[in-house]
């Protein structure tokens, strides 16, 4: 497709392939989420010499385990398979143990003290949310995998003509949930967000079914979100309700990296429109705390107008793309004027 | 703003939150603290001695049980109340054996990284009624060999008689109960302050049943072997044996 040239460059080549990118790393996740109970089950075995005692189904996992793992576990599994633990709530990964900011704050609500190593743990997630805002939403959730999928089948329902545009409220709803829910951790001494968190579910149950006497009751929830965000509004409970998105909103307020419209390229196609899950209209420029970096709006952009920007604030809204026919028209208006001036 | 559009945002907000927080609430209302038999819910290792402490510190991560080495680490569901998704270890299915992995992996104090000998999960106390060897019934053991505290925790009550009696470095973590062979499941792991356990010095007194009267036999010499049912070349009464 041919375009006229245009002032501004284009955005970087990379970026358009960074949805692709994304969506390995959430595949990523959540693979490692099923994968990591089966290897705590494999070591489990092994530490119990206990092949000949097993089922044939345990024996079934067994050899899948050791076959996926040969080269990593090298001889003794026990002790090399140890490397990645536990889930995006709180986990080691490398040795680094790593905890979900949410469940620090849950923590604190709940314990009403802090505990120091516990709170180190969420620094680095912090850190990253303060550069990159809801960055964990969009790359990192395994409810986001899951939520991407069900949001598939809701277009697809959509195109069919089952489904209605879907209903629209305060995005700081999910504030009031966040608030809510620290509330109640302290009054009920209970971190109430491990129960209503998604991400923690996905995780917990995955594991809960695989090492476990199956499902709990997170599973019930999780499910009712999927029906919300199927039936009611599209990514509705991360848009809405979700306590850790309002927490990472609130910490990437004034994040540094952004993605923009140059609008010297645009034109005014609302493809970025559509595609954004968020409903945050990358046309109107304002994108605010809410965007996730899930970066689908630059992936689909035909004249590359989208890129991101190191800035603290987003820019105001400017106006109609330079390459659309609104820009032209008001460009021709404003030539004709001053030719009859 | 209009009242009428306040009372519909206010009705809305109301309602999609009460929706959001329905399936939880139900969840806590329908299934109150059930109250689990104390003895078959243990809490893992090193964790806090206040249980609502422990509640409040555990974020219910799932680690502790991710890293098991023997997977005893269960977790509460539904019926757990306010503990669901804390860890628990039910002795009768599979016991703790103070790997440590648990405590050195639980990213908050709920579960603290404690020497084995200081671990107070309860302490073990058995039913003599239900004890194979303490009501005449046979050779047994199976607790002391695998307690893995060895002789600091549990031991025979008299030399070779084979009778357990539990010490007070007993920290609770239910193997005995796990290998005990018998189906009344006679040794559960009670609350330390309703304990009781054996003196620090065996004395051959002990090894006798209440209830019995019976010649107290005298140690076997070389005591290395597991005693001769008959009772043969030592002068020992046949019947008064245990086993």
């Amino acid at each position: 497709m041919e375009h006229p040239p245009s002032s501004a460059p284009a955005a970087f080549f990379f970026w358009r392939h960074l949805n692709l990118l994304r969506w390995l790393v959430l595949s990523l996740v959540f693979a490692m989420l099923i994968l990591l109970p089966y290897v705590s089950l494999y070591q489990n075995y092994v530490a119990g010499h206990a092949y000949d005692l097993l089922t044939p189904h345990e024996r079934q996992i067994y050899d899948a385990m050791e076959w996926i793992t040969a080269p990593i576990a090298k001889s003794d599994p026990a002790k090399n398979l140890n490397a990645i633990k536990g889930n995006t709530w709180s986990g080691t990964l490398f040795g680094l143990a790593l905890s979900d900011p949410l469940a620090v704050v849950g923590q604190i609500a709940a314990q009403m003290k802090i505990y120091w190593p516990f709170l180190l743990t969420a620094l680095i997630p912090i850190g990253l949310t303060v550069l990159f805002g809801r960055f964990y939403c969009g790359w990192i959730c395994p409810a986001t995998f899951l939520y991407e999928i069900n949001d598939t089948v809701r277009n697809a329902l959509r195109r069919l003509g089952l489904l209605s545009s879907g209903k629209r409220w305060d995005l700081r709803l999910k504030y009031l949930v966040l608030a809510v829910g620290v509330g109640l951790s302290t009054v009920l001494g209970t971190v109430v967000f491990s129960a209503i968190y998604p991400p923690v579910i996905v995780g917990r149950e995955i594991q809960y079914w695989i090492t476990d006497n199956g499902m709990g009751v997170g599973l019930t929830f999780f499910l009712i979100t999927l029906l919300f965000d199927l039936l009611v509004t599209r990514r509705g409970f991360c848009r809405y309700l979700c306590p850790g998105g309002a927490l990472y909103s609130l910490l990437g307020r004034y994040r540094l990296f952004r993605i923009q419209r140059q609008v010297a390229r645009c034109n005014d196609c609302t493809l970025c429109d559509k595609v954004c899950q968020f409903a945050l209209q990358p046309m109107r420029d304002g994108f605010g705390q809410e965007c996730n970096n899930c970066t689908a709006c630059i992936a689909v952009c035909p004249t590359q107008a989208l890129t991101f920007h190191v800035q603290l604030a987003d820019q105001p809204y400017q106006g109609h793309g330079h390459l659309g026919a609104a820009y032209k028209r008001l460009q021709l208006h404003s030539a004709v004027k001053e030719e009859l001036r | 703003m209009e009242r009428r559009t306040f009372l519909q945002r206010l009705t809305t907000t109301a309602a999609v939150i009460a929706g959001a927080a329905t399936p939880y609430g139900l969840a806590r209302v329908m299934s109150p603290d059930a109250h689990a038999a104390p003895h078959t819910h243990l809490r893992p290792p090193g964790a806090l001695t206040d249980d609502r402490a422990f509640v409040e510190a555990c974020i219910g991560c799932g680690l502790c049980g991710e890293v098991c080495p023997v997977h005893a680490i269960q977790f509460y569901g539904r019926e757990g109340g306010s503990k669901v998704n804390t860890p628990y270890i039910n002795p009768v299915k599979k016991a703790c054996t103070l790997s440590g992995h648990c405590m050195e992996v639980c990213p908050t104090d709920a579960l603290t990284v404690t020497p084995k000998r200081e671990v107070a999960m309860g302490i073990a106390q058995i039913d003599r009624a239900g004890c194979y060897p303490w009501v005449d019934r046979g050779v047994c053991g199976a607790c002391v060999t695998a307690c893995p505290l060895g002789q600091e925790a549990i031991t025979f009550a008299f030399a070779n008689f084979y009778r357990p009696v539990v010490l007070k470095g007993c920290v609770g973590c239910g193997v005995c109960v796990e290998v005990c062979p018998h189906p009344s499941l006679p040794i559960r792991i009670v609350d330390r302050s309703l304990a009781k356990y054996a003196p620090e010095k065996i004395t051959p007194e002990m090894s006798i049943p209440q209830e019995a009267t019976v010649v107290v036999p005298s140690p076997p010499a070389n005591g290395s072997t597991a005693p001769n049912p008959t009772g043969s070349g030592k002068g020992e009464p046949a019947g008064l044996l245990p086993f």
